[in-house]
């Protein structure tokens, strides 16, 4: 019997739709006009006129340093709540998964208005600090669902073996419940992180004085600006990325 | 014993604070468009009063809006567009100005305060004027007119576009036909209700974004657009030239204002007369490419940008050109002709 085509077709069809916008960003980055739809021959000067906007790395820098800090804490808190979530039912944990919910489901400006309404209400100065709470009560969320899931899977009969021999509560956390959630943690970390870097609605509202980050960067530079620079810095980051990914598998292998 | 104990740890604390100060310049902050100011201007204002300018970004007038009115602060200089400075000064957002602090603003074009609702500066200095017109393709579209009639040429049928912005759109056809672009009389907007219509029927689409990709492929050979995006594109094609109409158009005037809770309005005052140093608007004009009203950098620019239509708009139709006033509850005027456009046939 011959295999159907189909599947390879899909799948061929998919793998375009989602690196082609990717490919189509790398090729721009070389391309001399500002426009894309026209080829203005390769050059490099998006990248020469990228190391010499300091704004756009200050930006960079930013954004870093809130979605590290912000997904870092919120793997924490998130965890926590999907295992208060999974263990305890009353009608206080009922609130509880709500609030933690209305964050995936609330528009993000209702929720940037509201939090800057919030600080300036108690008086707390805008900047970095602000943007990174803000950052971690919509992260959270995502954790504490994805968590929850990989929790719902979860077979407790292992944790109720590893009583029975003796384990105490840390011995378990550390050597059966945390290997075997890492996949859900790491998964909703991820997740929290590419939200924060592209979040621009909320971190606007909540964003002070010096602390820019870059989707405000690039949004502002539509009026006035050379946003094909951004094609360049997006390259940079891909390129930095993959070396990681590819170190990270070369470690993996050596050590297996 | 006690007592000189008391008077050591003063002075060491004042002399602690005092280091403090000293280690730490002033910070002025900046809330602006991107790309909207030489970098190299910035520097050597720092470099002159030894402080530090952080500048922060937004995207348009009414998210800026938003956020300072909820609360945003911390920011001195914010450069809001005319109609703009008008809500905010109504909203009790803005300091007065003290001119002393500015003896720069003698350089002002006074051509330029027909522009804004503020003219004699209490709350705001203008900071760059820009205008809407015609982009076209020299060499695609040899018999061109300077006016708006052009989007009524059956010769480029299909190949033309117009702002889908209806204050733009309805402005041009009531400019088209000698009218305000603020006008509240019926019978006006009625007559260009009908020659939108007209217009609507000869060219490809209303557009606001895409016309600068169209006509640099030159799938559009002439478009209804900003100077400021018009300008991008005429680097990239020299074929494309930009003209505003001679029955005038729409100027869009950008502002500096000083906010009421600024932390630091002296450093404010100084990095305003700053802007407006003939030396340093000169070269800004060059940088942005739009015309900081400010008489004495006229004659310091390159006769390149002086002659160049998109910044230096010709006097004649500079004296015809308006500000698009936000009409408040008469706007409704303005989006219910275009709402009939939009429904035409």
């Amino acid at each position: 019997m011959r295999r159907s085509r189909f599947p390879l077709i899909v799948c061929i069809l998919g793998m375009l739709f989602f690196y082609l916008p990717i490919l189509v960003l790398i090729v721009n980055s070389f391309n001399a006009s500002r426009f894309s739809t026209v080829w203005g021959g390769f050059s490099l000067k998006w990248y020469a006129l990228l190391f010499q906007q300091d704004d756009v790395w200050h930006a960079l820098r930013n954004t870093m340093l809130i979605a590290v800090s912000a997904t870092t804490v919120s793997m924490v808190l998130g965890t926590l709540a999907a295992f208060a979530l999974h263990r305890f039912h009353s009608r206080l944990q009922d609130a509880h998964y709500t609030l933690v919910y209305t964050p995936l489901v609330m528009p993000d400006i209702l929720m940037g208005i509201g939090l800057l309404l919030f600080f300036a209400a108690l008086r707390i100065p805008l900047g970095l600090g602000t943007i990174f709470i803000a950052h971690v009560t919509f992260c959270v969320s995502y954790v504490a669902m994805v968590v929850l899931a990989r929790l719902q899977d979860f077979d407790f009969s292992i944790v109720e073996a590893a009583q029975d021999l003796g384990a105490g509560p840390w011995t378990i956390l550390w050597r059966i419940l945390l290997p075997l959630l890492a996949p859900g943690i790491l998964a909703g970390g991820l997740l929290a992180f590419s939200l924060s870097v592209d979040d621009f609605v909320i971190t606007f509202f909540v964003s002070g004085p010096g602390s820019t980050t870059l989707p405000i960067k690039i949004y502002s530079m539509i009026k006035y600006g050379k946003p094909p620079l951004i094609n360049a810095l997006s390259t940079l980051i891909l390129c930095v990325t993959f070396l990681l990914i590819w170190v990270s598998q070369r470690l993996r292998e050596k050590r297996a | 014993m006690k007592k000189l104990h008391l008077r050591m740890l003063t002075t060491v604390l004042a002399g602690v604070l005092m280091l403090g100060c000293a280690k730490k310049p002033l910070t002025l902050h900046v809330f602006i468009w991107s790309d909207y100011i030489k970098p190299e201007i910035v520097q050597s204002f720092e470099q002159k009063f030894g402080c530090k300018i952080v500048l922060d970004y937004y995207d348009s007038n009414e998210s800026m809006y938003a956020k300072l009115k909820a609360g945003g602060g911390g920011y001195d200089l914010v450069f809001p567009s005319s109609y703009m400075v008008n809500i905010m000064q109504r909203q009790d957002m803005l300091q007065p100005l003290d001119h002393a602090k500015i003896p720069n603003i003698q350089h002002l074009d006074p051509a330029a305060n027909r522009f804004t609702m503020d003219s004699n500066h209490v709350f705001s200095v203008p900071y760059m004027l820009g205008s809407s017109g015609i982009g076209y393709l020299t060499s695609k579209v040899p018999d061109f007119k300077p006016t708006w009639r052009m989007f009524g040429d059956p010769a480029y049928k299909g190949r033309m576009t117009l702002m889908n912005d209806y204050r733009e759109a309805i402005g041009a056809a009531l400019k088209a036909l000698g009218y305000s672009l603020n006008t509240l009389d019926t019978n006006e907007l009625v007559q260009a209700r009908d020659l939108l219509i007209q217009w609507k029927a000869n060219i490809a689409k209303f557009e606001s974004e895409q016309y600068k990709n169209g006509l640099i492929s030159a799938e559009f050979l002439l478009v209804h657009g900003y100077s400021g995006d018009i300008m991008q594109i005429m680097e990239e094609n020299a074929d494309i030239a930009y003209v505003v109409p001679e029955e005038g158009t729409s100027v869009a005037l950008d502002e500096i204002v000083l906010l009421k809770q600024a932390p630091q309005p002296e450093l404010a005052h100084a990095f305003i007369n700053f802007l407006h140093e003939p030396e340093i608007a000169a070269q800004n004009i060059e940088f942005v490419y739009y015309l900081c009203p400010n008489l004495a950098a006229y004659e310091l620019v390159s006769d390149e940008v002086r002659n160049d239509p998109a910044v230096f708009l010709p006097q004649n139709i500079m004296d015809k050109s308006e500000v698009v006033w936000d009409l408040g509850e008469n706007n409704a005027l303005y989006s219910h002709i275009w709402d009939e456009v939009k429904g035409a046939e």
